[in-house]
């Protein structure tokens, strides 16, 4: 090597769509947090690591005087139950929401990755070959994919049926290159609804087509149903003026949880809460669903639980903060989420015991945006939307998940205090 | 190994990820067998031959070179590469090993009467000069610097003179009371050779250079420098001392004076024509020439179909494998007892050599649409020699391979550390993320990708010729240029999966249908300075592997003012000056805003903390 070796760096740009678990709040936080400068973060970074990212307690203190973490040592703790992360996706703007086919050969994920559509589409990572295609058309926007047991197929939320899907396109791309920021990543277009696509033939069937969102959607492990998150409630029916006025500043507030056979008949409403239900999973063993749930101020969401029915609802979490993106091991011992517990912008991944009665430990310590944790299929490594590498949009990152650590840190976690 | 979760009681039995847990033993597994060599110990077998001190540090144009150079013939006869060549796989190229003045003058003619002026004290060549005779008038024309439009700021020592035919005379290095942001600008372009260039396309017939009175080093001529080019730069160039400078101006004015009125960098303050003077100016320069030699291979498309000899498409992938000899070169970063030790580069770069000798083992039997071109580079630690000599033949009638698709470097790929694996030169193609995504998947690494491609390496050869590049590297280390870069110290394990990725990236690049698509990227910092633009000298060893914000430090180099500063491997330097640091462009950019022998605070951080303190830069020779 020659002395004057130099090394580069990627220039900034934002990031972020939305997810299974992604409302406008949170869209904007990682807007924000993706695009800061670098020096701020390495400071944020500093002063992050006087945190211990780990205390015996599980609670998420503050080191004890005299002592600082240094950054290597803030790996060492991530590393209790992580270890080689890395990065998965490296192709295109960003990437996210990866999930697994039952036999772990297969992932589906979402990215922009392609000239001339500014929103996601899905793709499909044969992780045998390494070949990556694109199950959605290619038009409108695309997002939350998940694979059908047993057939492959491939379920999504798209809006390319709207006549409207190119404009949009066309829109966007100009108002990106015109360089103006944008103040709120995600609109709930209510075109969103559920497809089903063979990757085999090609073919692309419609499941829903109710006006408002329908996305967020998961099989249950017999393939036979999906449980996906629905807007709908907003606009079949008469709104009060006060109803009318929320639905104009965020529709989300309407957004309750809905289950159908995986053919789309039998379309049945969980869920009558205000305030955001969605990003919901059925446990491995089919036999519940986990979800987040949000308050009606849109700021403050919880993990919970129910039966595939709509009984026995249970809330798992209560930082007071934004705990979401929940998804159960496949141990079913234990919920993986995300939490802004620690940070309005720093996501990080926590779990929690699945009755919720243990206080949640934390995963991850790397500042920035940790998020939307899935574990293959075999438990034995995590799969998680970050952008731990700055200055591109978040991509999908891959690690070696220590399962034994994350079961002995449960068992020693305190009971759960209430956050309010 | 990571432990797997218990069997759960549903009836479907939990799979395995099949690719993704064959990375995790293959891969990494270095246990030998009884039957045949693992890939860890061939590995490790080249570069034991390679950094043995029988090898001499592999100066380019020695006999190390030569042994090194028939090892690796050797082993390429062995894995059934043919020859590029007719003649066989060494391909020579001349270079410049030095210079030597033999006897420059200068003839000072004023009222009629002849002054002579001789010695190397006195008049001097300057490395990069033709060899002749010429005479004309003088023009004195500052600092001689211009500063191109595109860079957003007006500076143009010539913008009212006419130099044509004439012999200009200009100061070294750049006005020395600038200020920041025109500091570091004219800095940029106030190396003696980028003078010397913008001199003769003015139409100048000479070059005289003098280190001014309000300059470090001043009045003194200037040393000759190691320059490898082959040839001169079209113009005859001197340096001359103080003395003779004020000789040629005149009584009437001081060379201070003069001098003091350029460095506050007023771009109005005009050059003139030195009236009443002529001078003869013979500069005697001899460069002594010797060859290197690059090894270089073939193995032919042998998909059905495939375009073959000239017409074929070709793939290269290479790495360097010359080194420093004994350090006596200027690159050398060994410390006080370690000097003319053997530099043995292990891992720069005969782990790059290794891990190219093991990918072409593991794609000899491929399918290829395209030639796979092998490439051991010489002359890379002297300037890239070996690889731009054969990028300059590229275009020629007879060269030796058809078109060049894509050009693969491996240069200091055996330390790496935390599974990190850096990808340079990313930005040459919108084509490498998905190959490398594709390539990883498997293999593992986390990997950093940089978009970079103007890389001080072998790729850089390619990349002007617009083919897209890749460079893998594994990070500096403390033993970076140091006689201590030695074989035990590299992770042969690890350079095993370098192989792993290399080998897929290739293979992708061999198959595929398309070739890929060349895409620009515009540099990061204008050229136009060289090393005598940047004269303050630091003694920081930056870490270039690692993605941080700030600098990185891997080093110090023992006794610098770094060192001095209490500054230490592992510190991330934030601020320097005025300047905040979020990547070693700014670095550059502060060290050439900084002052000699004037303190600057300097901001880091270490083990999480913030600290401070003073560093005092050095001038370079």
């Amino acid at each position: 090597m020659n002395t004057r070796r130099r090394s580069a760096h990627a220039p900034l740009t934002p990031s972020h769509g939305p997810s299974h678990g992604s409302r406008a709040p949170f869209g904007r936080v990682a807007l924000r947090c993706a695009s800061t400068p670098a020096a701020l973060t390495m400071l944020a970074a500093v002063a992050a690591l006087v945190l211990l990212p780990f205390p015996s307690d599980g609670r998420g203190l503050a080191a004890p005087a005299g002592t600082t973490a240094g950054e290597g040592e803030a790996d060492d703790a991530e590393d209790r139950f992580l270890s080689r992360t890395r990065r998965l996706i490296f192709e295109g703007r960003r990437s996210g929401e990866g999930y697994f086919s039952p036999d772990g050969s297969q992932m589906v994920f979402q990215a922009e990755r392609e000239e001339g559509n500014p929103f996601y589409q899905i793709y499909r990572l044969d992780l045998e070959s390494g070949e990556t295609r694109r199950i959605s058309p290619g038009i409108g926007k695309t997002t939350c994919s998940f694979i059908q047991p047993g057939t492959g197929n491939v379920l999504y939320a798209s809006t390319h049926h709207d006549p409207a899907s190119e404009e949009l396109q066309r829109a966007e791309l100009e108002f990106r290159a015109s360089g103006e920021e944008r103040r709120y990543s995600w609109d709930y277009d209510p075109e969103f609804d559920i497809w089903v696509a063979d990757p085999e033939s090609g073919e692309q069937r419609r499941l829903t087509d109710a006006r408002g969102y329908d996305a967020e959607g998961a099989y249950s492990p017999d393939g036979e149903w999906i449980v996906f998150s629905s807007m709908r409630d907003a606009y079949g029916r008469d709104l009060s003026p006060e109803e009318q006025r929320q639905l104009e500043v965020d529709p989300s507030f309407f957004a309750e949880l809905y289950i159908m056979r995986a053919d789309g008949s039998d379309q049945r409403r969980l869920t009558h809460t205000d305030g955001y239900d969605g990003g919901p999973f059925f446990f491995p063993d089919g036999e519940r669903i986990v979800w987040r749930r949000f308050d009606t101020s849109g700021l403050i969401a919880d993990v919970w639980s129910m039966k595939p029915d709509g009984s026995d609802q249970k809330q798992i979490t209560d930082f007071g903060a934004m705990s979401w993106a929940p998804y159960v091991h496949p141990s079913g011992e234990y919920i993986l989420f995300a939490s802004n517990k620690h940070g309005f912008s720093n996501f990080e991944v926590f779990i929690v015991d699945v009755e919720g009665v243990k206080e949640p430990v934390r995963v991850t310590t790397t500042d920035g945006f940790d998020g939307l944790p899935v574990p293959t299929p075999d438990g034995g490594r995590l799969v998680r939307t970050s952008n731990r590498h700055q200055g591109e949009g978040a991509h999908l990152y891959i690690a070696e998940w220590n399962h034994q650590a994350a079961r002995e840190a449960l068992a020693a976690a305190p009971p759960r205090r209430a956050a309010r | 190994m990571h432990p797997r979760p218990p069997r759960r009681h549903r009836s479907r039995p939990l799979p395995m990820l099949l690719g993704l847990a064959l990375l995790a033993t293959a891969v990494t597994s270095t246990a030998a067998t009884n039957e045949s060599p693992t890939a860890g110990d061939l590995l490790r077998g080249h570069v034991e031959v390679l950094a043995a001190d029988a090898m001499e540090g592999r100066l380019t144009g020695t006999e190390g070179e030569r042994k090194a150079a028939e090892y690796l013939s050797k082993q390429l006869a062995d894995l059934g590469v043919k020859p590029l060549r007719q003649d066989g796989y060494l391909s020579p190229f001349e270079f410049t090993s030095g210079s030597r003045d033999t006897g420059s003058a200068l003839i000072a003619r004023r009222d009629g009467e002849d002054r002579s002026f001789v010695g190397a004290d006195v008049v001097q060549a300057l490395s990069f000069s033709d060899s002749g005779t010429v005479s004309g008038e003088l023009v004195f024309a500052g600092y001689g610097i211009r500063v191109p439009d595109s860079a957003d700021f007006g500076y143009d020592s010539y913008a009212t003179l006419d130099v044509e035919d004439k012999i200009v005379v200009v100061l070294r290095y750049f006005p020395e009371d600038a200020e920041g942001e025109a500091r570091a600008t004219l800095a940029r372009y106030s190396g003696p050779r980028f003078k010397a260039m913008t001199a003769r396309q003015l139409g100048a017939k000479a070059l005289l250079m003098v280190t001014g009175p309000r300059s470090p080093n001043a009045g003194e001529v200037m040393p000759m420098t190691f320059d490898t080019a082959i040839a001169g730069s079209g113009i005859v160039a001197a340096s001359v001392s103080g003395a003779l400078a004020q000789e040629l101006l005149g009584a009437d004015r001081s060379l201070e004076e003069v001098q003091r009125g350029f460095d506050d960098a007023n771009p109005h303050v005009a050059g003139f024509a030195i009236d009443g003077v002529e001078i003869e100016l013979t500069v005697r320069l001899e460069r002594e020439k010797s060859s290197g030699h690059n090894v270089l291979g073939v193995l032919p498309a042998n998909a059905t179909g495939s375009a073959v000899g000239s017409a074929a498409e070709s793939v290269v992938v290479g790495a360097h494998f010359d080194h420093l000899g004994r350090g006596d070169g200027g690159n050398s970063l060994a410390r006080a007892d370690e000097t003319d030790a053997v530099h043995n580069g292990a891992d720069d770069n005969a782990s790059g050599t290794a891990a190219v000798l093991e990918i072409v083992r593991a794609l000899r039997d491929q399918e290829r649409r395209r030639d796979l071109v092998v490439a051991f580079w010489s002359g890379e630690e002297l300037g890239l020699l070996g690889a731009s000599a054969f990028v300059d033949r590229l275009d020629d009638e007879d060269a030796p391979v058809g078109p060049v698709t894509a050009y693969v470097n491996f240069d200091m790929v055996g330390r790496a550390r935390d599974n990190r694996l850096s990808v340079q030169a990313v930005g040459s193609s919108d084509a490498w993320p998905g190959l490398l995504e594709k390539a990883n998947l498997l293999v593992g690494w986390d990997l950093q990708l940089q978009e970079d491609p103007y890389l001080p390496t072998d790729s850089a050869a390619f990349h002007r010729a617009e083919i897209p590049t890749l460079n893998f590297f594994t990070g500096a280390h403390e033993d970076y240029h140091r006689p201590t870069d030695d074989a035990h110290l590299i992770d042969y394990g690890e350079l095993g999966r370098v192989v792993e990725i290399g080998e897929r990236v290739v293979r992708g690049l061999l198959g595929e249908e398309e070739r890929i698509a060349f895409t620009p990227v515009a540099p990061k910092r204008q050229q136009g300075g060289d090393r005598d633009s940047v004269r303050a000298f630091t003694g920081t060893i930056p870490d270039y592997a690692t993605e941080v914000s700030g600098l990185l430090l891997s080093g110090v180099i023992a006794g610098g003012p770094a060192e001095e500063a209490g500054l230490r491997g592992g510190d991330v330097i934030v601020k320097f000056g005025a300047q905040t640091i979020a990547n070693i462009y700014d670095y550059t950019y502060a060290l050439d805003a900084v002052k000699i022998d004037q303190p600057v605070e300097v901001e880091y951080v270490r083990d999480g903390e913030r600290r401070s303190t003073t560093l005092t830069p050095r001038a370079r020779n």
